[in-house]
């Protein structure tokens, strides 16, 4: 049951970060061409970032998608998972609170920072124990 | 350790929920801008209202000491409005 859960919050958690990261590397390519118009306005250092944002999703999502299918692996991947989901959830909250990025995205960075942060408890309570070795 | 994760976690989850009731946490929000906007917008074309300031140098300053030449008023926010 537990190793079921853990299986789909990694799994589904993994393929949308690889997704994500994907829309973000095309994201760059997509901008260099001639008279683009980006759905954000992130200017070139922006989507040099959003680019390099997308790689490291693609291998986070990935290695989440193989603790998926592995739950030795798994269960290393879900402390650092929830670290940085933690992270991801404290950066939207300081964003909302500054007024910038408010502006931009309202509440939004608020509800992302909730979901973020379920999504880290489920990675520390689902997190898979060790394995038994019969020796 | 997975307690103190739970407890820190938790801690960051309802301060997220609670954020818009923290008096503070309301500074800069759009609703501000919004409310403020409209409320500046009978002022355009009227005559500059007397009002004490600090120039850039920190040296006290008046808008009468302004009058008399043409004069560019910029408004920027600083990092601790």
């Amino acid at each position: 049951m537990k190793a079921g859960a853990f299986r789909a919050v990694a799994g589904l958690t993994g393929g949308l970060f690889v997704a994500g990261g994907l829309a973000l590397f095309v994201a760059f390519f997509a901008y260099q061409r001639p008279g683009s118009e980006p759905p954000l306005p992130m200017g070139p250092l922006g989507h040099y970032f959003a680019a390099f944002a997308g790689c490291a999703l693609v291998g986070w999502g990935g290695a989440l998608l193989a603790g998926a299918r592995n739950l030795a692996t798994g269960r290393g991947i879900a402390p650092l998972t929830a670290l940085a989901l933690a992270g991801l959830a404290l950066y939207r909250m300081v964003g909302w609170f500054m007024g910038d990025y408010h502006a931009l995205m309202g509440d939004l960075l608020r509800v992302e920072a909730a979901v973020f942060l379920v999504l880290a408890l489920a990675f520390v309570w689902l997190r898979p124990a060790p394995e038994r070795r019969v020796s | 350790m997975r307690w103190l994760a739970t407890l820190l976690l938790g801690s960051l989850l309802v301060l997220d929920f609670f954020l818009p009731r923290i008096p503070i946490a309301r500074r800069g929000t759009e609703r501000t801008v919004r409310a403020h906007v409209p409320a500046l917008a009978d002022q355009v074309g009227r005559k500059l209202p007397d009002f004490a300031f600090e120039d850039l140098d920190g040296r006290p300053a008046h808008t009468v000491d302004l009058r008399g030449h043409p004069l560019l008023l910029v408004f920027e926010r600083s990092v601790d409005w």
